[in-house]
């Protein structure tokens, strides 16, 4: 080529030299780096500009509310922080049940810019924290890709997809102040520093590594998935042969000091000596060693059969090692798997015997259309990028494998790992697309040859064919290039339209899907303008206004948190579900007829009951369509009292209505739903817009409770619980007097009259 | 004089026997004790059935209404059956005395049709539990039977031994033991060692296909478009492989974002398939065509392919998830 630039130079080729000074190229490259963290940034502020800086969902807002105390009370206080207005009467050991790398980050920027007279408020931050770790995620998945690939575009691709694509923004758009938001940033870069030192066999490497993988632990459970890939990329690359020093040094530094780093997290402590889902990177680790051992020894002697016999022994460590931890399992000195993890390979464990874990709609499988819809054109690019890996398959490649097939099967268990599955799809992804990119956009063409030069390329690929034993089918034959602009443009074309196409479909998945806090709910006015619904903002302010600081809120455990959060009032149950017999004491007062509920209520010392419908507004997110949940979590605990089957009629429905079963119609949950609520309706005209059915024009009557507040769309519906009657009457019976009914004990004692005879 | 008491104590059992035609609750639960220790649980007839739950008890009955005839096809009760024979052999191995005082007992619809009808049971298995009315353990208030509800989990010895369990409180409960399978340890065992031995025979010859590199990127792409086009879905919720659309016609696709059929994920396992295989086709194969014509045919083919299936791909997104605004030319 270098004859056609000094011939005479295209206009394109001008182009082409243009870009080719280095200085120039660093430079584009960071201004391109810089535009795509911008994008990033931005495509996660419509919630923002929609409606206003507000913390989103449920567990954001706990997050929000540690960070305030953690900026309150200062760092050690925050550590051992005991918190007595969640999980009434228990409360909750805080400090030692979080992971604290979130508010200790956002609590580190808060400071920093006090330091530097920026006066900010900390709300702010918490909102704006997600996006701004988007844009060094985006980074983060540039190393990583530039690690694969000598194509440097590539790394650029994978940036931008990394920034846009809805896979990542679910978890991360302003607002959605969850541990996710840092921890997919760590995941990435500590997989990029991972890959780093295993390329070089750098202690400093690896050691960067294990600090990035100590602040991942830091920051989310999540770091299980990294606990398990590393050791198993080790163990394959072990299996394959490829056994170096650079191995040996990468992974040893990296599980040494990360190990050490993360038992200094009060949470998980000793963990990672006690539980089966840290077992694999400590047997790896004493494998390591062995193998090390084996091939130094190797190196000393020689002779075929001592090698042979190394193996053989090498194999049968594996397997007493593998039988000890299975003794050590059985015996409990080492916690089996815990239901969560557990969950993920038996996949219907979970439904049987931890309901709680079920009943989170982020736990179900994935169903197809979700993957399109968060990845889009990258879901079968990357396929495609897999393939390329095995073109060189460099231990690097090996990850990208090894990461690829776990990613997706996890991905498909659970919905909410999609979110481990991202970075790679982004990365292999981008490594299609650059090299198809790359292949059909060079200017140079080669030359057509005659068919005297074909045979001896025919030769050529022949002996190639036979030397390449170990490299792809596809890539025997010798590489040509793309000879007429036809082919290149069209498929340049069709790309850039897919790309296009990809950017809109992230904008409007963002915009559409991903971007509503669910605390303020959108809909549209007839005329098309936006309405606003803020019930649940309306009713925690008037708990904080309305109640005593210390009255205790009883709610299903998902509000848990927005109560804490928002209304500053104590829970009895809230998002971080670690004691679920309370929650099923919970769920039992909500399923029970209102004599059982009453003294459970009572003892539990509940001042106000809350609860969500939406059978106004057509909400389905409310608590009826989830009170199966609450009944099958209470059954689980209590199989005598409270019975599934009993909520569903004969003929095995859920329903209602008039029809609805005399336990379903009796129960807590279903009295304080619909109660008055025919009186909003013209009679017999009383409707369930979310279940669409007709209810009967008698409401149902509570004792024990006063209806104290319902929101303006009635979403939220609040009930104070009743003092003890002042006459020591029970409170059916006080009820029945107060609404004028005369005492039905008394007729009833009287038996038939007689005549009085003196 | 001293006999006389021990005379009438022994003729006094003699005497309610012949007085009074039914026997005594003890002498039921003698009598069906002993028809349990040959054979558990006790195979009920309408007569028996009769005869056993009358209602002044002193024990316990646990009896399993079930139709393992093939002809009524339940599916359930031939499932639960061996369960079932199961927790009642292991309990009675537990309570050699029976201190529980519970009769396990089954009681099949060919042979009890009319008790069948008179609970008026429509289906079966029906698990039903008679508490003792009378002696120390008696549960007052509590007149007909418990039943066993079937419906969720599946049916484990283990579970149904908990909910008995409950139900006899203060008196022991010998745990299920389920007997060792040796003819699946010693198959286990043979097969293990086999398979080792001809892998070690024919090592050789399997080596160079376990390191190809090909098979190993068949494996991995085959298995990330599985678990890519939502096999995992199928597997966790056991949808349906086709369902009919109502109007006699198989539907392949079933509306909705959050659910699918068997069948439509293969198609969609077979689309991403396709157009990762035109994308590598498109990066690997075509460069590496030395004809100048020959290459330009496999772009256009390729091309024609990646535009056609995506555009395709597309308009099933849609009709999945109706709101979607994108869509590519042919398949508008």
């Amino acid at each position: 080529m270098a004859v056609a630039s000094a011939s005479d130079p295209s206009p394109m080729q001008v182009l082409a030299d243009f870009g080719k000074s280095k200085s120039l190229r660093t430079l584009l490259r960071v201004l391109i780096l810089c535009f795509i963290a911008g994008a990033a940034v931005s495509s996660r502020l419509f919630s923002v500009i929609r409606f206003e800086s507000i913390i989103h969902e449920f567990d954001p807002w706990f997050n929000f509310r540690a960070t305030k105390y953690l900026i309150a009370n200062g760092f050690y206080d925050f550590w051992d922080w005991f918190d007595d207005r969640t999980w009434h009467p228990l409360g909750r050991v805080t400090g030692g049940t979080l992971y604290p790398g979130l508010m200790v980050t956002s609590g580190a920027i808060y400071h920093a810019l006090r330091a530097l007279t920026i006066p900010v408020d900390i709300r702010n931050i918490c909102v704006l924290l997600a996006p701004a770790f988007s844009g060094l995620t985006a980074f983060a998945a540039y190393l990583l890709t530039n690690e694969m690939t000598t194509n440097t575009s590539a790394g650029l691709l994978a940036a931008a997809f990394m920034g846009i694509t809805p896979g990542y923004i679910s978890r991360s758009v302003a607002g959605s102040y969850d541990n996710e938001a840092i921890a997919i940033f760590l995941l990435v870069f500590t997989f990029y520093l991972w890959i780093k030192a295993l390329k070089l066999g750098s202690v400093l490497w690896g050691a960067l590594c294990a600090l990035f993988y100590g602040y991942m632990v830091a920051s989310w459970g999540g770091y299980a998935f990294i606990t398990c890939l590393v050791p198993l990329h080790s163990f394959v690359l072990i299996c394959m042969g490829r056994y170096s020093t650079r191995l040996y040094v990468s992974y040893t530094t990296w599980y040494a000091l990360g190990t050490l780093a993360s038992m200094q997290i009060p949470f998980v402590g000793f963990l990672p000596v006690r539980t089966s889902e840290h077992m694999p990177a400590l047997g790896i680790f004493g494998f390591l060693q062995l193998v090390a051992f084996i091939y130094y020894i190797r190196s000393a002697l020689s002779g075929a059969q001592f090698k042979a016999f190394l193996f053989v022994g090498l194999g049968a460590v594996f397997g007493l090692a593998l039988l000890a931890l299975v003794a050590m399992t059985s015996a409990g000195y080492i916690a089996p798997w815990s239901g969560r993890f557990y969950s993920l390979w038996d996949t219907g464990y979970a439904k049987i015997h931890i309901p709680i874990i079920a009943s989170v709609s982020e736990h179900q499988p994935t169903a197809w259309p979700a993957f399109f819809f968060d990845l889009n054109m990258l879901i079968w690019l990357f396929p495609a990028g897999v393939y390329l890996c095995f073109q060189d398959l460099k231990d690097e490649h090996v990850f990208v494998v090894v990461y690829a097939l776990f990613g997706s099967y996890f991905a498909g268990v659970m919905v909410r790992l999609m979110l481990t599955l991202t970075p790679i799809v982004c990365v292999a992804a981008a490594m299609a697309s650059s090299q198809l990119l790359s292949t059909f956009l060079s200017v140079k063409s080669p030359k057509v040859k005659d068919p005297a030069q074909e045979d001896v390329t025919d030769s050529l690929s022949k002996k190639t064919k036979q030397n390449a034993g170990g490299s792809l089918r596809s890539a025997n034959s010798p590489y040509v290039g793309v000879y007429s602009f036809l082919s290149k443009g069209l498929v340049s074309g069709i790309m850039t339209i897919y790309l296009l196409l990809f950017v809109l479909h992230c904008t409007w998945v963002t915009s559409n899907a991903y971007s509503s806090p669910s605390v303020v709910l959108a809909s549209r006015m007839p005329d098309g303008s936006q309405h606003i619904i803020d019930d649940y903002r309306e009713a925690y302010q008037w708990l904080r206004q309305n109640t005593k600081e210390d009255a205790k809120i009883m709610s299903w455990w998902d509000y848990g948190y927005q109560i804490g959060g928002m209304a500053d009032r104590p829970t009895l149950v809230d998002n971080n579900t670690w004691n679920n017999t309370h929650i099923a004491t919970v769920g039992k007062a909500m399923s029970s007829s209102e004599e059982v509920s009453y003294p459970i209520m009572r003892q539990h010392e509940v001042d106000y009951v809350l609860v969500v419908f939406g059978g106004l507004l057509g909400y389905s997110g409310d608590d009826i369509n989830k009170f199966l949940w609450m009944v099958r979590i209470a059954e689980g605990i209590w199989p005598d009292e409270v019975s599934e089957r009993k909520f569903f009629t004969p003929r095995g429905e859920y329903r209602v209505d008039g029809e609805a079963t005399e336990t379903m119609k009796n129960s807590l949950m279903y009295k304080m739903s619909y109660y008055n609520y025919h009186t909003l309706f013209p009679p017999g005209q009383a409707q369930d817009r979310v279940r669409g059915v007709r209810l009967p024009d008698t409401g149902p009557v509570l004792n024990t409770l006063d209806e104290a507040f319902t929101s303006e769309n009635w979403i939220i519906r609040i009930y104070k619980v009743k003092d003890l009657d002042n006459v020591g009457r029970d409170h059916a019976a006080a009820a029945s007097f107060d609404r004028g009914h005369k005492k039905k004990k008394a007729t009833k004692k009287r038996g038939p009259r007689a005549l009085r005879v003196d | 004089m001293r006999w006389l008491p021990l005379f009438l104590s022994l003729a006094l059992p003699f005497g309610t026997l012949a007085a009074k035609k039914p026997a005594s609750p003890a002498d039921t639960f003698n009598d069906f004790h002993t028809k349990a220790i040959s054979t558990t649980p006790v195979k009920l007839a309408d007569k028996s059935y009769k005869k056993l739950t009358a209602s002044p008890r002193d024990y316990s009955v646990a009896v399993l209404l079930t139709a393992m005839d093939a002809r009524f096809g339940c599916q359930l009760c031939r499932e639960f059956q061996p369960e079932w024979d199961l927790l009642a052999k292991s309990w009675l191995r537990g309570d050699k005395n029976a201190e529980s005082r519970i009769i396990f007992s089954t009681l099949d619809f060919s042979d009890g049709r009319d008790t069948f009808i008179s609970l008026s049971l429509q289906t079966a298995p029906v698990l039903l539990f008679f508490p003792p009315t009378i002696g120390p353990h008696a549960v007052p208030g509590v007149e007909g039977p418990i039943r066993y509800d079937f419906t969720n989990g599946p049916l484990l010895a283990e579970q149904v031994h908990a909910w008995i369990a409950r139900h006899l409180p203060g008196r022991p409960h010998p745990a299920v033991k389920r007997p060792v399978n040796y003819v699946a340890w010693a198959v286990g065992v043979v097969s293990t060692l086999g398979v080792a031995g001809a892998l070690a025979k024919a090592g050789p010859y399997i080596l160079p296909i376990v390191q190809n590199r090909n098979a190993w990127a068949a494996i991995s792409l085959i298995g990330i478009l599985m678990f890519t086009s939502g096999h995992m879905f199928n597997q966790i919720r056991k949808v349906p492989y086709v369902a009919g659309d109502g109007r006699g016609g198989i539907s392949y696709f079933s509306s909705g974002f959050q659910n699918q059929l068997g069948m439509e994920t293969q198609i969609i396992a077979f689309i991403y398939g396709l157009l990762s295989f035109s994308a590598i086709a498109l990066i690997m194969k075509v460069p590496r065509v030395a004809d100048a014509k020959k290459q330009q045919v496999w772009v256009l083919l390729w091309s024609a392919i990646l535009f056609l299936l995506y555009s395709f791909l597309l308009s099933i997104f849609r009709i999945k998830n109706g709101g979607y605004p994108f869509s590519l030319p042919p398949f508008m």
